[in-house]
């Protein structure tokens, strides 16, 4: 036992730091380098270049619109709907989980897409109806707009945001706001001079957070802002490597180094916010309720904008989806449009060699690629809850520091990793950037599985007459089965809808969904895309249903025996 | 069977700096008897046990359960714990939470691969023992505290193991069900002739359950003996101020010979009982428990251990008052009948049973 310790942890620093250290290593070494094929010679010129570039400017203002405009926009959102949850007694509250766990399984690219069909200036279903029935000349709305492209994003990240704040919310101290009350004053003014500064810490996290997310975006920036010719930089980024006649890697690595440093900077102030957290809200454990304000008039139109904001969240993407598969153009709902239905769309992509390919990778990364990851998330879980040295401290940082990678420059460090070794344009080299890129959401679930594993658990095994080994199998394994499902259902869905790293690294032969559903969005085969969209949300939703029922089997046969 | 512990340290780092968490035991635990390590947080009682079930390694010394040994630095032997075929139940029980009641107790005898009939008939004696017949198909993490720890104990016997120990094993329990389980546990373990081995902080538990009871400090073994001895006879102020409630006075021998040895303190000379040690002129301690200072009826009086003082405070906490009193300059507690009608500020006299005011040395 103590001598597998010991080679286990700094085993697992050098595969994790092979994982994350060098893609982000080979991004800064890249950066100095004239192109792929040029590497060890050393030059400032794509720095000079790409911050020269006249056109910089005005992309460096759109990320900064777009990132914090749409952090802002969720964070509000996620706060009033956390605020109704926790606070008040608004109907139907299971709606709210729903809410925070659903849009999750929608990819981001899917959802992206649904709004483009939607609102889009020249056949948007939404603009098309205004303009048939109220007789405009010009439709009237327009998504491919810098405050469209925050709109959808905050959309995206609304889940994320309540996830962070609804918990805040319902673990604060309410005799802090009840003194307020006695003090005299109302709801409204408690609401805003007591709870939203105590709040704060959680607050400041999610729009740090929602910042990092839209910042790493590439679905909401490629699907709605390059029609529009609105860049921020991770499109910039993509621009540089993927149009135009010789893509330069060299000067996206100088940008996306600016990007990454950025990005890590605002993970760490989310770690050192989290962290003052803890001091600020004060959990207690005299185990009272939060007083719940009656809404009273107010409650069922409330409710109606939840309501509202579910529909759009969960409903309308895949209604839109499955309506654009089924007609052959776009069309606004109508008699004409039900006879026109047909499975045209779906045929088409059946026969399209290309997006069964993808669909094969793509069901290859979620099913091998996950299974991989939580391995290794296992092995890493256990070392940093359970031997807690100075070793596994670092180890912990190692895994956390992905979380901060946006997938499109990490992509391109990969890159210059790959291309030096015989995975390059392979499925491996995939399935290796999204197990270090995603390590930390396999990460998470285990080390809180292994944290509930209270060490006399084993201990006592091993007075009873366990082995270790036996042990492991009769009492760890099975209590980790619930972190283990948990965490690969996260990193499944997570790869099974993977962009932004694998716009980077896909090549011929290494097609995945995601990318080809932009494909046909840069062509504009909405039906296609739509068919391709359903059975992508299919596949998932699949694997999601066995991975549950996998792990409610052997926990239930553990139970039995 | 006996336990010997021979010369056994350990030593943890904490902020750079290194603690004894034992020092040199040596320690001998008589068989089929009830013996308990009694000593505040941080003394070294579980990591004493511990070292005995095998889940740490002392860094010398040896250790040996009967004729075995089952630890020894110098002979390089260390029986991992699933090899020593003992008993233990853990202060959080230790319950698997994914097992029914039956799985859990069935456990050490499936780890052993026993044959299924023999499982199944001393999974149910040892359930019958512990009264928890019927519940085997209950998920073991929904019973009452006190029937997960009847669980935790039935599993630690199932395997009728050479040494059953305990860690602390009452203390996430409630007030009254810890008294309750505590009765229970003392009636189970009588019923059996096996060596029990119980760690607590809680001198009533150690006092109440065991035949043998060793107080530990600083990772030594300060005094061994029994209940009685402990409570009444120690030599040692640390002992006398860690069970029960103290008075602790100091003073100097005057004189010791037949009879009764007189201490001069701070309050006067204390008749105490005699000690061979005490030779006049050392500096020692007197205790005397509130229990035995006795308040006398009527107006200043005069006499051996008689004393005159101020009733600073009294509480009245139920089956009696306790109070503190400040005699001269030294304040010190003291318990009154439910009845008396002495009151707060009150001047009263009081006796101190010779019989029961033992010399300490520190």
């Amino acid at each position: 036992m103590q001598k597998t310790n010991r080679a286990l942890t700094p085993s697992l620093i050098v595969i994790v730091g092979i994982l994350t250290i060098c893609p982000v290593i080979m991004l800064f070494l890249g950066s100095f380098t004239e192109g792929l094929s040029a590497f060890g010679s050393f030059t400032l010129e794509k720095y000079v270049k790409s911050y020269s570039d006249p056109a910089l400017g005005s992309i460096v203002a759109n990320t900064l619109i777009f990132t914090t405009g749409s952090a802002l926009l969720a964070t509000i959102l996620a706060l009033f709907l956390a605020y109704l949850n926790t606070r008040t007694n608004i109907p139907f509250k299971g709606l709210f989980g729903l809410l925070s766990i659903v849009p999750m399984m929608i990819p981001h690219v899917l959802f992206a897409v649904s709004w483009a069909l939607l609102l889009n200036p020249s056949n948007g279903m939404i603009n098309l109806f205004f303009k048939q029935f109220l007789g405009l000349n010009e439709t009237p709305f327009n998504i491919y707009t810098l405050q469209g492209m925050i709109l959808v994003e905050a959309l995206m990240d609304l889940p994320m945001a309540y996830l962070i704040i609804a918990p805040a919310m319902s673990a604060f101290d309410v005799s802090l706001e009840e003194s307020s009350r006695v003090c005299g004053a109302s709801n409204l003014r408690t609401a805003f001079r007591v709870t939203l500064p105590i709040l704060r810490p959680a607050i400041l996290a999610a729009i740090t957070l929602a910042v990092v997310r839209s910042l790493a975006s590439f679905a909401v920036p490629s699907v709605i802002g390059m029609p529009g010719r609105k860049y921020v930089l991770a499109t910039h980024i993509y621009r540089v490597i993927a149009t135009g006649f010789a893509p330069d890697y060299g000067m996206a690595a100088a940008v996306g180094m600016s990007v990454l440093a950025a990005s890590i900077t605002l993970i760490f102030l989310y770690r050192y916010l989290t962290s003052e957290g803890e001091k600020y809200v004060t959990i207690s454990s005299r185990g009272y309720r939060p007083t719940v304000i009656d809404l009273k008039k107010a409650k069922y139109p409330l409710f109606g904008i939840v309501a509202i904001i579910s529909f759009v969240l969960i409903v309308l993407p895949l209604v839109v989806l499955f309506y654009t598969s089924v007609v052959p153009y776009s069309m606004v709902p109508s008699a004409k449009a039900f006879s026109l239905m047909s499975w045209k769309h779906w045929i088409a992509v059946i026969k399209d060699p290309v997006s069964m390919l993808s669909l094969k990778n793509s069901l290859f990364l979620g099913v091998v690629g996950a299974t991989l990851g939580i391995l290794l998330s296992i092995f890493i879980a256990y070392v940093v809850v359970k031997i807690r040295t100075t070793a596994s401290g670092i180890l912990e940082s190692l895994s956390f520091l992905s979380f901060s990678f946006p997938g499109i420059v990490i992509g391109i460090g990969f890159m210059w990793f790959f291309v030096y070794t015989p995975l390059y344009a392979t499925i491996w080299a995939l399935l290796i950037g999204y197990i270090a890129t995603y390590l930390p959401y396999g990460v998470r679930p285990l080390s809180s599985a292994f944290v509930q594993i209270h060490s006399h658990l084993e201990e006592s095994s091993r007075v009873c007459g366990g082995g270790a080994f036996y042990t492991m199998r009769r009492v760890v394994i099975p209590l980790l089965i619930p972190g283990i499902v948990s965490g690969w259902i996260l990193m499944s869905t997570m790869f099974v809808r993977e962009l932004s790293l694998s716009v980077v690294l896909s090549r011929p032969g290494t097609e995945v969904l995601a990318v080809q559903i932009l494909r046909f969005a840069e062509d504009g085969l909405w039906g296609r895309l739509s068919a391709l969209g359903i059975m992508m949300i299919f596949m998932s939703t699949i694997l999601v249903v066995i991975a549950f029922f996998v792990g409610a089997k052997l926990t239930k046969v553990n139970k039995d025996r | 069977m006996e336990i010997r512990i021979r010369n056994l340290s350990k030593d943890y780092f904490s902020e750079g700096r290194k603690i004894a968490a034992l020092d040199q035991v040596d320690l001998n635990i008589p068989a089929n008897r009830i013996f308990t390590l009694l000593g505040p947080s941080g003394c070294g009682k579980t990591t004493l046990l511990r070292c005995i079930v095998g889940l740490e390694t002392p860094d010398k010394g040896e250790i040996a359960i009967g004729e075995e040994i089952v630890f020894s630095r110098e002979k390089n032997i260390y029986v991992p714990p699933e090899k020593r075929g003992l008993g233990m139940v853990f202060q959080t029980y230790a319950i698997w939470p994914h097992m029914n009641v039956l799985d859990n107790v069935a456990y050490p005898l499936q780890a052993r691969k026993l044959p299924k009939e023999e499982i199944v008939d001393k999974v149910a004696k040892a359930l019958r023992f512990v009264q928890l017949e019927g519940f085997e198909k209950r998920s073991a993490t929904k019973l009452s505290g006190g029937q997960q720890q009847r669980v935790a104990l039935a599993r630690a016997l199932v395997a009728e193991p050479k040494v059953i120990l305990f860690d602390e094993p009452l203390s996430n329990l409630d007030a009254k069900l810890r008294e309750e389980t505590r009765k229970e546990l003392r009636s189970f373990l009588s019923r059996l002739s096996i060596t029990a081995v119980y760690v607590t902080h809680d001198q009533i538990e150690a006092l109440s359950l065991s035949d043998t009871v060793a107080v530990m400090k600083n990772g030594r073994i300060v005094e061994m003996g029994t209940p009685w001895d402990i409570y009444f006879n120690s030599d040692q102020r640390f002992v006398a101020d860690f069970i029960g409630r103290a008075n602790i006075i100091e003073g100097k021998v005057k004189s010791a010979g037949e009879g009764f040895t007189i201490i001069d303190s701070a309050i006067g000379p204390i008749a105490c009982q005699g000690k061979n040690e005490a030779l006049p002129g050392r500096a020692v301690s007197v205790c005397i428990r509130p229990e035995f200072i006795k308040l006398l009826a009527g107006g200043q009086g005069k006499g051996q251990n008689i004393f005159w003082g101020h009733v600073e405070s009294l509480l009245f906490v139920g089956n009696i008052y306790e109070g503190e009193i400040r005699i001269k300059n030294t304040s010190l507690s003291f318990q009154l009948e439910p009845t008396t009608k002495v009151k707060e500020g009150d001047e009263i006299n009081l006796y101190f049973d010779p019989a029961h005011c033992s010399i300490l040395f520190n």
